[in-house]
């Protein structure tokens, strides 16, 4: 019973983490058909971003806005100096476009910082624990889980409240018509792109918390997470990309906890074993959970 | 027969010549720069054959069916460990892999034995994993691959009686750098006679237009399946012999970043073309050779600069030359170009089978819209029949439940004796409907020409029972025969139009089903439109079902006319009767006027 409750619970922290990012990546997707590859290297510049703040003297309190801030910009200048220029191409450019911007970020990481780990002080609190029961609660599980929540009630509150959500969603269902309406399509991709930096960062937050360290290729691992998220979810749809995110933390975290009883010769096929089912269903469900329904004149 | 041989031999010597041509060209550049050098020079030469046929398999399959595959470096791998674990001899193998599963442990090949084995073993395994792949539509297939990708990298990692581990296996014996050329010849003879055969042909269609291609009878998965094997056996070829060129495998060579860049290769040349593809692999090896120099070797800068060069160069294509340096260009396209011969054979109107074309109590519902009610319409052999309506009667709907499209919820279709209710769009096309479509639906990245042999390739082997079409005489008729060699989308649209009708004619259908046909052209070209149409129609001794707007080309096309209005028939009869309806009047200036 602990066990469970505490796989529950920690599938929930990793899973919340993927979703803010499969909700980016949904979102971009939604808007311009890209599946963007180079999405997890905002993790990445929030975290050498909270690096070089340390090292010139910040503290944890102004940490989030100076994080949030950097990807926010990274993201919408990717797509002003790459995306906008590819946006009528085929999926594959685009594909390949993210995937050079990923390629390139990685390298310059390494030239001008360092190819090696730089770790910078973790908060203090958050090795703080609290006992409830038999189950033990990390303070950081906690903080996890309320900020995920938060955010999420307040995209959702954007999408259905504000003009700019409108429009987005609008866009995300049928482009051409909500042009048509008057929705401006470099406002919205830009807006699109600030918004998925932003979701991005508050993930990068949460992970430079739990390990403060900044590595050049330490987006790539978070970024395939969040597109099988996505894929899992049904790309372009908001919801399936948050039970996506969820579903992946929870599948990984009880595969690792129940496995090893289940057949400890498949012990360790157990992270392989998140990959075979992911792929089973891709094949079985290929449009995902969700499905945003993309019909074609003929 | 002896056409059918000679065709088919002129097809292996220009794929073996355009082959040789490109790997001369290739070894001329190797020569000239292992003679500057040291022997090290000699490495890179060796990379860069492996990569060159790591950048040809990939071809096969991304390059034709326009799919993009993560997945192709699992399959390398998975050629690689079955080549180490029968090529390393039996004393060293026992202290390796003591516990090596399937009776392997006595098994011990020389070079052409293992490479044979591993392309078995690898065909095996990727021809099973492909159904599924090929099976999937949009970004389904990729994501597959990705997940296959890991899932073989897992297996070797884990799997440790059969691989070892992480740690990799070596004691490969290592052939000589021949066996690179050789591979690098076969693997390019092949992709280049994949291209020239109809099923490659066939490949092209469904990456130019996944809608389209059906309609013309073309199965998307079986042409997508063939490229699939076929990129299959080459890259295994290439995983085998790099093996056996390095002595060694491990899971760090076959990385998802090592599948990138054999995928920039790809794309930097232009993933259409083969010579493309050549191009690539020279550029890129070479490329990322000179920047791993400008870097220091104690400051670990080996890897980062190829990297920014990587990335850099991608970026660039992607942003000024998405279609690659070379684009459609290739020497073996050229080399076809000039090899083609008119051909004298005139296209004889075959005598009519009799079968009319007949839809009967069609009822399609989109939700709570009723887009079809009851519908019917029938076309005699050989008869022009046109079908008019305001927008919204149901017009295309009706063409669309026709080929297969659009499922009715109720009604039947039938050809003669043949019952196409349940019929999919391949099947339609080949029992001899041809369509166009409202919006243009063209091979855009093919030439005028390719577009219409395509047609006549099904024609030739779905619909042998008819005499066959000669492609230069319908250019010629449809006015495009100056524009032969130019890729599709350059076309006017007027020309796009023609040649949509022209593409649907090779064919030889027993009806052509025009939808809309001089939808965007002026009155002279709709009056020209007219005379093609009827004229293409009696060529190949077809019907004609034809949709427009326009009452006047309509009545001056069609023996007989039917009108549609929300769902279901109107008015019939001959054109004057038509025109004379008063129903037909109320309803063009109701609702259209």
């Amino acid at each position: 019973m602990t066990r469970l409750l505490q796989s529950l619970l920690d599938g929930v922290g990793v899973g919340s983490t993927y979703a803010l990012l499969a909700l980016g990546i949904s979102l971009i997707f939604g808007v311009m058909h890209l599946v963007n590859f180079a999405h997890g290297e905002l993790i990445t510049v929030g975290a050498y971003t909270a690096y070089f703040f340390f090292l010139h003297g910040g503290s944890w309190w102004w940490m989030p806005v100076v994080i949030i801030g950097a990807a926010v910009l990274a993201s919408v200048a990717t797509e002003q100096i790459a995306f906008r220029w590819v946006r009528n191409a085929s999926p594959f450019t685009m594909l390949l476009t993210s995937f050079a911007l990923e390629r390139l970020s990685h390298a310059l990481w390494q030239i001008f910082v360092s190819p090696k780990q730089r770790p910078f002080p973790k908060p203090a609190w958050v090795f703080n624990s609290l006992t409830l029961g038999s189950v033990r609660l990390e303070v950081m599980d906690l903080v996890t889980i309320g900020v995920t929540a938060i955010t999420l009630v307040g995209t959702a509150i954007v999408f259905r409240r504000t003009l700019f959500g409108i429009a987005v969603r609008g866009a995300a269902e049928d482009f051409d018509a909500a042009r048509l309406m008057g929705v401006k399509a470099n406002r919205v991709i830009s807006g699109a792109f600030a918004f998925a930096g932003l979701l991005a960062g508050i993930a990068a937050c949460l992970i430079v918390m739990r390990t403060p360290s900044a590595e050049p290729a330490m987006g790539s691992e978070w970024l395939l997470k969040a597109v099988i998220a996505a894929v899992i979810g049904g790309l372009g749809s908001f919801s399936g990309a948050i039970i996506g995110g969820l579903a992946l933390g929870l599948l990984e975290t009880f595969a690792r906890a129940y496995l090893p009883d289940v057949a400890t010769r498949l012990d360790r096929f157990s992270t392989g074993i998140v990959f075979i089912v992911v792929a089973l269903f891709f094949v079985l469900r290929p449009q995902g959970l969700f499905t945003v329904s993309h019909a074609e004149r003929v | 027969m002896d056409v059918r041989v000679r065709e088919v031999t002129t097809k292996f010597g220009r794929s073996a010549l355009s082959s040789a041509v490109l790997l001369a060209a290739v070894f001329v550049l190797a020569s000239a720069y292992t003679a500057t050098g040291g022997s090290s020079r000699d490495l890179l030469v060796d990379e860069m054959l492996t990569n060159l046929m790591l950048v040809v398999g990939m071809q096969v399959f991304i390059g034709n069916t326009g799919v993009l595959s993560f997945g192709h470096m699992a399959f390398a791998q998975i050629a690689a460990y079955a080549t180490a674990v029968v090529a390393i001899p039996v004393v060293e193998k026992t202290k390796a892999l003591p516990d090596l599963p399937f009776g392997l442990a006595d098994v011990h090949f020389g070079p052409a034995g293992s490479t044979a084995f591993a392309i078995a073993v690898t065909l095996v395994v990727g021809a099973t994993i492909g159904i599924v792949i090929c099976r999937a539509s949009g970004l389904a297939p990729t994501m597959i691959t990705l997940a296959a990708l890991f899932v073989v990298d897992q297996l070797v990692k884990n799997w440790k009686e059969l691989t070892r581990g992480a740690g990799g296996l070596s004691g490969i014996p290592q052939q000589s750098v021949l066996w690179l050329w050789g591979g690098a010849l076969v693997a390019l003879v092949v992709a280049h006679v994949f291209q020239e055969a109809r099923i490659g042909r066939f490949a092209i269609a469904t990456r130019e237009d996944a809608l389209a291609a059906p309609a013309l009878g073309i199965r998307l998965f079986t042409s997508r399946y063939a490229a699939w094997v076929v990129s299959m056996g080459v890259i295994a070829l290439a995983g085998s012999l790099r093996a056996q060129s390095l002595g060694s495998v491990n899971p760090k060579q076959f990385t998802l970043d090592s599948g990138i860049l054999i995928l920039v290769m790809l794309v930097v040349g232009g993933m259409r073309s083969l010579s493309g593809a050549v191009l690539g692999a020279v550029l890129i090896t070479a490329g990322t050779e000179l920047f791993r120099q400008l870097g220091d070797p104690q400051r670990l800068d080996i890897e980062r600069f190829p990297d920014v060069f990587l990335g850099g160069t991608m970026l660039l294509v992607m942003l000024l030359r998405p279609d690659g340096l070379l684009g459609d260009r290739d020497f073996a396209g050229w080399l076809r170009r000039r090899m083609t011969r008119r051909s004298d054979v005139t296209t004889v109107a075959p005598v009519s089978t009799g079968a009319a074309l007949e839809a009967t109590d069609i009822t399609v519902r989109f939700g709570g819209f009723v887009a079809l009610d009851g519908a019917a319409i029938r076309v005699g052999p050989g008869e022009i029949v046109g079908l008019i309506g305001p927008n919204g009667a149901g017009k295309t709907t009706l063409f669309n439940v026709i080929t297969g499209l659009v499922e009715q919820q109720h009604g039947w279709i039938r050809l003669g004796d043949l019952d196409l209710s349940e019929a999919t769009p391949v099947e339609v096309a080949r029992a001899g409907l041809a369509r166009t479509f409202q919006n243009l639906r063209l091979f855009n990245n093919l030439t005028v020409r390719e577009n219409v042999a395509l047609s006549a390739l099904v024609a030739e082997r779905h619909r042998s029972h008819r005499p066959p079409v000669n492609i230069d005489e319908l250019l010629e008729d449809a006015g495009l025969a100056e524009f032969a060699h130019r890729r599709a989308a350059t076309l006017d649209y007027g020309n796009q139009r023609r040649l949509e009708l022209a593409r649907a004619t090779a064919l030889a259908p027993e009806f052509l089903l025009l939808d809309e046909p001089t939808s965007g052209m002026s009155d002279t070209e709709s009056l020209a439109m007219v005379d093609r149409a009827r004229a293409a129609a009696a060529r190949i001794g077809a019907g004609v079902l034809v949709i427009d707007h326009d009452l006047g080309f309509i009545t001056r096309i069609s023996h007989h006319i039917v009108v549609f209005s929300e769902g279901r028939m109107l008015a019939e009869g001959s054109p004057a009767d038509v025109r004379a309806n008063p129903l037909v009047a109320a309803a063009y200036l109701g609702s259209h006027a």
